[in-house]
């Protein structure tokens, strides 16, 4: 998978915690182990998705990768070297090269700035081009991301636009900074069924265009695998499963992603094909933090090893890696009679 | 007659740019036991049917013209103080966004309770807080966790708990209005694994609301799509998702990315939904529809039969649109 694709941006085994707050009266000061010995390799030109529940990390992934936040421990790198040295111009630089696309376009806006000025905004911030320049670059990418004939938008305010349009304003004004890339969070979360499609649509073709590299943060694996290259899976901060989309959807190996298949809606008929049942209807106890963190919920858990071991990302063919001791061996059941091609 | 008949429904709001069409012309029927899917997107008007069968809309919410036939009687001719009876005892909602439908400075089970209690006069205290027990057993609630206040709760939990409040008084018609958007897929998933148990055990029947697809093809026997404040086409979920006719039904299951099959490229409908404070003329799917003809401007509209079951709403006079 690797071969002769440079990588991009690097997370090596990051660490990032959170001190709860507590309650009014209660204790306080309760640690949130957000990610936990995260390491990813995103390769140039690639769509990678990082799949996980509410509250596993994800978001917090992708804030860390622009700088949003600091993480505890580990080491980001882009384009080989560490973000956390980057000072003055080359801070500045990695701004515009590294841009987000937020989950909420009705939130991510100001209501009080056009469309042109949202848009072009950023090119003032990084002295980009003189005023024509700028007009110029403002039409183009708003041509790209479907708002033609930009005319009828370049003087509405958010409020005048609906939620599709607002977010390909987002995305507008990420991308007329020609960043090499864009961590895209959940983009659709807040939009319908076929205005998603339409931004789906757009993210490819952004792709395809402009070359960036585009790290997809989703809850939805039907999503994922309709964009992604790759796909990461994530539980409470930790990496389950990585791997080619064809590779953790029609062949996943560890049993939370299968319980994620499982629990996706089939489309009434279509789909009985994969029930692997490797959810607990109810949580077992789990005896501190020292084994694997799906333990509690996990079906094919062995007692012993698993509560008092954590299995370590394992690669097990391909470049499809994989933290569960049983990956191996749930081989046959989880896999479907399909071959993938390549 | 079927259980809950309702016909010719229109529901519009009073705004400050004009009367709204929010719903118009929904007809349907639902048999006792069965469960009947609306899926639509934002704006289409499926939460106010939902409002609109439970009477509950707010002030500026006017229903137009049509009947609602529960059990052959008309709740539009209802008194408020007979309509008040039958609301949860015999009809009763799920509602959206489950962390905003409990009272937060009430105990979990204290507020079951006083559904219970204010509709059933006969009841003491005692015994309807045993009935609450034996809710939250059923809806898989643990028993030293009743006595929380809502925030203790997790997303799936309250909702588990809305649902109970729904079946505190032994409804025979439970109106879902999105019960798992906000929750995660392995929660969703469970949520409505119960929720179709429930509705098995009991005969309950059940209105499900969601702009989702592939949940409302999970749950329900009957499916109705609507498109901008109409229903255009409904059938059992086996014939709309196998055999759609609509063009708009059509261009929304191409536009679900979905995880079996082809991973064909996803086909997003061009354009935006209409203003329904002026509607279009004709269909309402035309300006976004790739089949329009000129008919589609001031045809008529027409209910076209595919099979026994299974209609569409078309304004071709069912020429082409098949």
């Amino acid at each position: 998978m690797n071969n002769g694709k440079e990588t991009i941006i690097e997370l090596e085994h990051i660490v990032k915690r959170y001190a709860s707050r507590g309650s009014f009266f209660g204790a306080r000061g309760k640690e949130v182990i957000a990610l936990n010995q995260i390491s990813i390799k995103i390769l140039r030109g690639e769509i990678f998705g990082l799949v996980g529940e509410s509250g596993s990390g994800k978001t917090t992934a992708g804030r860390l990768i622009v700088k949003l936040e600091k993480p505890e421990g580990g080491r980001i790198y882009i384009n080989g070297s560490d973000m956390a040295g980057l000072k003055g111009k080359a801070l500045k630089d990695f701004h515009r090269k590294v841009q987000m696309i937020f989950q909420d376009p009705y939130q991510s806006l100001n209501p009080q700035i056009s469309v042109f000025d949202t848009i072009s905004e950023p090119l003032v911030i990084h002295k980009i081009g003189n005023a024509k320049d700028r007009e110029d670059a403002v039409w183009q990418i708003m041509k790209s991301v479907g708002l033609s004939p930009p005319d009828d938008f370049v003087n509405r305010y958010p409020h005048q636009l609906s939620g599709g349009q607002r977010q390909r304003v987002a995305i507008a004004r990420v991308m007329v900074l020609n960043p090499d890339f864009v961590v895209a969070d959940e983009p659709t979360s807040m939009l319908d069924a076929s205005i998603s499609a339409q931004i789906f649509n757009i993210l490819l073709e952004m792709r395809k265009n402009f070359q960036v590299t585009l790290l997809f943060i989703t809850h939805s694996l039907a999503a994922a695998r309709y964009l992604c290259d790759r796909i990461a899976v994530i539980y409470r901060g930790n990496m389950m499963e990585l791997g080619s989309a064809d590779q953790v959807i029609q062949k996943p190996k560890h049993p939370y992603t299968k319980a994620l298949i499982d629990a996706m809606p089939k489309f009434g008929l279509s789909g009985k094909a994969n029930n692997n049942h490797t959810l607990l209807a109810v949580e077992r106890e789990a005896f501190g933090h020292k084994g694997c963190p799906f333990f509690a919920r996990c079906r094919v858990a062995n007692k012993t090893k698993c509560s008092q071991e954590r299995p370590l990302l394992k690669e097990t063919n391909n470049s499809h890696w994989v933290a569960c001791f049983y990956a191996a061996n749930g081989d046959e059941k989880g896999s479907s009679k399909q071959i993938m091609p390549n | 007659m079927a259980f809950l008949e309702v016909e010719n429904l229109s529901v519009g709001y009073h705004t400050q740019k004009g009367y709204l069409h929010a719903v118009e012309d929904v007809s349907f029927s639902l048999e006792e036991g069965k469960s009947f899917g609306f899926v639509g997107e934002s704006g289409c008007g499926k939460t106010t049917l939902g409002m609109a069968l439970m009477r509950l809309l707010p002030p500026n919410g006017l229903i137009r013209k049509g009947r609602i036939l529960f059990d052959g009687v008309d709740l539009l001719q209802m008194p408020d103080e007979e309509m008040r009876k039958i609301r949860w005892q015999e009809i009763a909602m799920i509602f959206q966004a489950a962390m905003n439908a409990l009272n937060p400075v009430h105990r979990v089970n204290e507020q079951i309770a006083e559904a219970i209690l204010t509709h059933h006069a006969s009841i003491d205290k005692k015994e309807a807080f045993e009935q609450v027990e034996a809710l939250f057993q059923l809806v898989g609630i643990p028993k030293d966790r009743m006595r929380d206040f809502p925030h203790q709760y997790s997303g799936g939990m309250k909702q588990r708990a809305v649902i109970a409040m729904a079946l505190a008084c032994k409804p025979r018609l439970i109106i879902a209005d999105e019960p798992t958007t906000a929750l995660d897929v392995i929660v969703q998933d469970q949520i409505l694994k119960e929720v179709k148990n429930l509705q098995k055990e009991f005969g309950i029947s059940m209105i499900f609301i969601s702009h989702d697809i592939s949940i409302v093809s999970d749950v329900c026997h009957d499916i109705g799509i609507m498109y901008a404040g109409k229903l255009v086409e409904h059938g059992s979920r086996e014939e709309v998702f196998r055999k759609p006719v609509h063009p708009y039904t059509k261009a929304l299951l191409a536009s679900y990315p979905t995880l079996t099959g082809e991973k064909n490229r996803l086909v997003p409908i061009p354009g935006e939904t209409p203003n329904l404070i002026h509607p279009p003329s004709g269909c309402r799917f035309r300006d976004r529809c790739p089949s329009a003809k000129a008919a589609c401007k001031i045809g008529e509209a027409v209910w076209i039969e595919n099979s026994p079951r299974h209609k569409t709403l078309c304004y071709q006079c069912g020429t082409d649109c098949k």
